[in-house]
């Protein structure tokens, strides 16, 4: 009986050392935040998935703040500018709840494409748009405008590129309907290099309050 | 008597002041015009903070042509927006656009003015747009999860107490 009792002790000890070792490690689990699928990236040219229709494109106002209630994100924006290598800038990394937009391009509403970039995480974890790659096609995108308008936007396709192979005229460059673009970083992360690319959400203006 | 006659006095000149500071530092503040240059027939928006939350304001826009139209706040209270079409015959130039706040006590009667320029050519000349990729993490999502550790740090804890207690018994000779 005794010797029943030491051999579960010493089981009961061992898988507990084993698994205490696996979860200081960090386990199976390596946080990283979702990405797009296959099925999210766009079928046909970007500028050419019409539906939902487009709305008419709204009077140029500056955005406020961005709501994709999809992946609980409700945050507001700041004007961005440029890099000195050309580069869209970002907001401060420790402001975990805050997003961007590219202030000298094109307002959200405005035909156009408007440019909205956030950070995935900071050094102390997740931010603004962690879950942005879990978008998916269809879902909705609000920006409220300081002139008092909400200009929904329809997401066409979420894709992922690589750094070294950044499509800037599909993602950046003019459109004749009212888009937006949000970005973040993402695809692999690989320890010392960070983050392989990104991951951008392609929408267009469907609708507007009031 | 002569007190109360000099306190009246006191009373009424404090009043005064009060009365005309703020709109005093109100003349003149801000107006945000967006955008700021345009050409003759675009249609520009403007808000302002000065009227307070839920505060109306009535623009006048007839430097440039424009005529009167009505700022009222939008999806957040303490902004109150408008917008006019600039005249497609308006000449170049810079024209002082003006919002007189009503209702709301303080805000009352508030003036606050802002530029606008009228160009004949192209109103922002197309920015560049950015290039390449955006920096916009570290990885610190990335890494252990907290939680998890202590539950690891817990697990630990627990083999250790067992080994303790199986090396105690194998020291006092019984057989494991």
């Amino acid at each position: 009986m005794r010797r029943l009792t030491n051999l579960a002790i010493a089981v009961a000890t061992l898988a507990a050392l084993l698994s205490g070792a696996w979860l200081v490690r960090g386990g199976g689990d390596t946080n990283a935040p979702p990405q797009p699928s296959a099925a999210q990236a766009a079928r046909t040219p970007v500028q050419q998935s019409a539906r939902p229709e487009s709305a008419p494109a709204l009077p140029a106002s500056p955005p406020l703040r961005i709501r994709i209630p999809a992946i609980r994100v409700n945050a507001p924006l700041m004007g961005l500018g440029l890099t000195p290598t050309g580069s869209l800038d970002v907001p401060p990394a420790e402001r975990e709840n805050l997003a961007g937009w590219y202030e000298a391009g094109t307002a959200p509403g405005e035909t156009g494409t408007a440019i909205v970039a956030g950070h995935v995480d900071n050094a102390d974890g997740p931010s603004v748009f962690y879950r942005l790659g879990a978008l998916r096609k269809g879902g909705a995108i609000d920006v409220e405008r300081r002139d008092g308008t909400v200009a929904r936007f329809t997401v066409d396709a979420v894709e992922v590129y690589k750094s070294a192979n950044f499509p800037d005229e599909k993602v950046y460059g003019a459109a004749s309907r009212p888009e937006l673009r949000v970005i973040t970083c993402g695809g692999g992360y690989t320890p010392g290099r960070g983050y392989e690319g990104n991951v951008v959400v392609f929408a267009h203006l469907t609708g507007s309050n009031p | 008597m002569r007190r109360t006659a000099a306190a009246r006095l006191l009373t009424g000149t404090a009043l005064a002041v009060v009365l005309a500071g703020p709109a005093h530092a109100g003349t003149g503040g801000s107006l945000k015009v967006y955008p700021a240059t345009v050409t003759p027939g675009s249609q520009v928006t403007v808000d302002t903070t000065a009227c307070g939350a839920g505060g109306t304001a009535a623009g006048d826009a007839s430097a440039v042509g424009a005529g009167a139209f009505v700022l009222a706040p939008g999806t957040r209270e303490e902004v109150a927006a408008g917008r006019f079409r600039v005249p497609p015959g308006a000449q170049p130039g810079t024209y002082e656009i003006v919002a007189r706040c009503d209702g709301g006590a303080q805000a009352d009667g508030r003036r606050v003015s802002g530029d606008l320029v009228v160009t004949l050519t192209s109103t922002r000349p197309p920015a560049a747009h950015p290039r390449g990729s955006v920096k916009t993490g570290v990885g610190g999502a990335l890494g252990p999860d907290p939680v998890q550790t202590a539950a690891g740090v817990a697990a630990l804890a627990v083999a250790a107490a067992g080994g303790t207690w199986l090396l105690h018994r194998r020291a006092r000779g019984d057989r494991i």
